[in-house]
């Protein structure tokens, strides 16, 4: 009787997964309608370890950001803290040697800390200071770096080949997203995030200590994105730019949109997060190989962004928007 | 909350001596330095540096005085003055109202995905920099280009008084933001909903209608920055503003317009842009690289807004 029931419930579970997550049906119809357009150049399997590569780019700087925005904050500093934490890295091999790298997960905690104290104790609306925050570690990335990238070898075991044509970036990540979507879903602290988000003086009349989630959110945040950036770092060639480009900081961004994940907070998170950078990997993938013109690539991946930011926030009404 | 009054609270004033007194140390500072800092050739370096950017700051001071924000200044400057630059050959000074225009268009969609499809502001305007920058990009292929039309660059580099035009540019519309701010049911509409939207919209104060028309006078006046920018350079690429994002957000609220809105205004907005120009200037002067100056405006603009912000009256903040 027990055993009937389970696989009954597992069905259901599969079956309201599914229904639950309508950007996974845009992924498929996205997938679908290149590989008709461009079969020869989309269907190949250096394209799809293109895509999952990218994929890996986004989810690594998305995921951390995309518990915070279930507060219904924001957090842009994972940008500066790569690029800090790739200049630091460099900085002190000579030091530490390979344990050199762990000194990104510890900028990344720090900053959070630091983003969540000032955010809440000053209230400062945390989209500037995320934003401030990655434009002055990338000056101070500039900096430090003296004006050449800088690449740091050793790390290469991290991404070496394993399976083929999957990147072993890949690998490395999913226990980072398991653990994000564990948190979110599964503790009472991801519970505390949601409801912080719906409704912040709802949460606070209930007991919850808001200051201290937050802060808690911006740390994770922080570390979430330290330890992804280790992998990150190597994927990306084992040195980081000198200069903010403002490209690699909004694709994070929109794959967190593209998710589902309302950025007024209080749904979503790194599990809708997946779908939106898969959704969004092969959106750019495959407008990238049929060949139109770089700039109107831009234009376009501009567009797909307000577009579905407003088909997003159609269910606000009644939220005091700034 | 809406304070529009000049002298208000301990909070504002406090923010302001700060940079009253960071303003003077600096330049002092500076002057010590490099004695050439204040020189009548020095002098023009810095209105040179100062008064396309406060025009544009201006349009940001409005947005941010109603609790907004706006992503889309530097870009659409950006836009404006390329459109000048790429098609005067061919409609002469036609360029102008053409750039304001599309720069006001612009400003009227931020203002339409924000009000009437209730896009967070900051999130529909970074969207439309981003489209409002791929259309630059392809418009201007990437490529220099230089200015030969004497008539359109005398809009900014006529030397009236020892100064070029684009100061009294500068200065003109500081004093007309000013008083639209203090003198308009406009500007009092702004600090209105900067104050408590909400209660602004019970009042009476039609709040969409105030916040289109609130982004489209900054695209406007972004437009105008754009257009007297490329006149005072004579050329540019698409590389144009590419590290004034973080120092025009920065001379607004170093200023002390608060970024939850309602207090504050362009009044504030003429020290900030003191601040931050004249100091960007002098970093320039001491061969100071753009990524230290770059953590300096992060800084500020970080240190200025923890400053600015009323604890008291702000309940949530995200």
């Amino acid at each position: 009787m027990n055993n009937s029931k389970k696989k009954h419930k597992t069905l259901l579970t599969v079956t309201r997964t599914i229904w639950n997550y309508p950007p996974l049906l845009m992924t498929i119809v996205l997938f679908i309608v290149f590989s008709i357009l461009f079969p020869d150049r989309f269907l190949t399997p250096i394209n799809f370890s293109s895509i999952l590569g990218q994929f890996v780019t986004l989810i690594l700087f998305a995921l951390g950001p995309s518990m915070v925005v279930t507060t219904g904050s924001l957090d842009l500093s994972y940008i500066g803290v790569w690029m800090l934490g790739g200049i630091l890295v460099w900085r002190f091999t000579p030091l530490l040697g390979m344990a050199a790298i762990l000194v990104i997960p510890l900028l990344g905690l720090v900053t959070g800390i630091l983003v969540g104290i000032i955010q809440v104790k000053a209230k400062v609306p945390s989209f500037i200071l995320t934003l401030s925050v990655s434009a002055g570690y990338a000056g101070l990335t500039s900096v430090l770096s003296g004006g050449y990238p800088r690449v740091v070898r050793g790390y290469e075991f991290l991404t070496a080949k394993l399976i083929p044509y999957v990147p072993t970036a890949l690998l490395w990540t999913i226990p980072l997203i398991v653990v994000a979507v564990f948190i979110m879903r599964s503790t009472k602290v991801g519970a505390y995030f949601y409801a912080i988000g719906s409704n912040e003086e709802g949460a606070r009349l209930a007991g919850i200590d808001v200051d201290r989630y937050k802060i808690l959110a911006f740390t994770m945040s922080g570390l979430l994105t330290g330890i992804g950036s280790i992998i990150q770092f190597q994927h990306l060639g084992g040195s980081v730019p000198l200069t903010l480009n403002m490209n690699t900081l909004i694709q994070p961004l929109t794959a967190i949109v593209f998710g589902g994940t309302l950025l007024t907070g209080g749904s979503g998170g790194p599990d809708r997060t997946i779908i939106g950078a898969l959704a969004f990997a092969v959106l750019y993938r495959g407008l990238y190989i049929s060949l139109i013109n770089p700039e109107i690539l831009q234009l376009l991946i501009g567009l797909v962004l307000v577009l579905s930011i407003v088909i997003a926030s159609r269910g606000l009404k009644g939220v005091t928007i700034t | 909350m809406a304070h529009s009054t000049i002298f208000r609270g301990s909070q504002e004033n406090i923010a302001t001596i700060i940079s009253v007194v960071a303003a003077i140390a600096i330049i002092s500072t500076f002057q010590i330095i490099n004695p050439s800092f204040l020189s009548p050739q020095g002098r023009i370096t810095l209105v040179y540096a100062m008064s396309y950017f406060l025009i544009a700051a201006c349009g940001l001071t409005m947005v941010i005085m109603m609790g907004s924000f706006d992503f889309s200044v530097v870009s659409l400057l950006k836009l404006a003055a390329l459109i000048c630059v790429l098609y005067i050959d061919d409609i002469g000074l036609l360029v102008i109202p053409l750039a304001l225009l599309v720069c006001t268009g612009f400003g009227f969609v931020n203002g339409l995905l924000f009000a009437k499809f209730k896009v967070p502001s900051f999130l529909a305007t970074l969207g439309m920099s981003l489209v409002i920058e791929g259309l630059a990009l392809y418009l201007s292929k990437g490529f220099l280009y230089m200015i030969t039309n004497r008539t359109f660059r005398a809009l900014s580099v006529t030397f009236i008084g020892g100064l070029p035009s684009i100061f009294y540019w500068g200065l003109g519309i500081w004093i007309v933001s000013i008083f639209v701010a203090f003198c308009t049911p406009f500007g009092r509409h702004l600090y209105a909903i900067g104050g408590n939207p909400t209660a602004a919209s019970l009042c009476g104060v039609d709040v969409v209608k105030t916040r289109i028309n609130a982004f489209m006078l900054s695209g406007f006046l972004s437009g105008l920055a754009g257009v007297l920018y490329m006149a005072q350079f004579g050329g540019g690429s698409i590389e144009i503003g590419a590290d004034m994002s973080i120092p025009l957000f920065a001379s607004v609220v170093a200023g002390g317009t608060s970024l939850a809105g309602g207090t504050g205004g362009p009044h504030r907005t003429l020290l900030g842009v003191i601040l931050i120009t004249w100091t960007q200037a002098g970093m320039s002067m001491l061969a100071m690289g753009n990524d230290i100056q770059l953590v300096v405006f992060a800084l500020i603009a970080i240190g200025m807004s923890v400053l600015t912000t009323n604890r008291k009256s702000v309940s949530v903040v995200k």
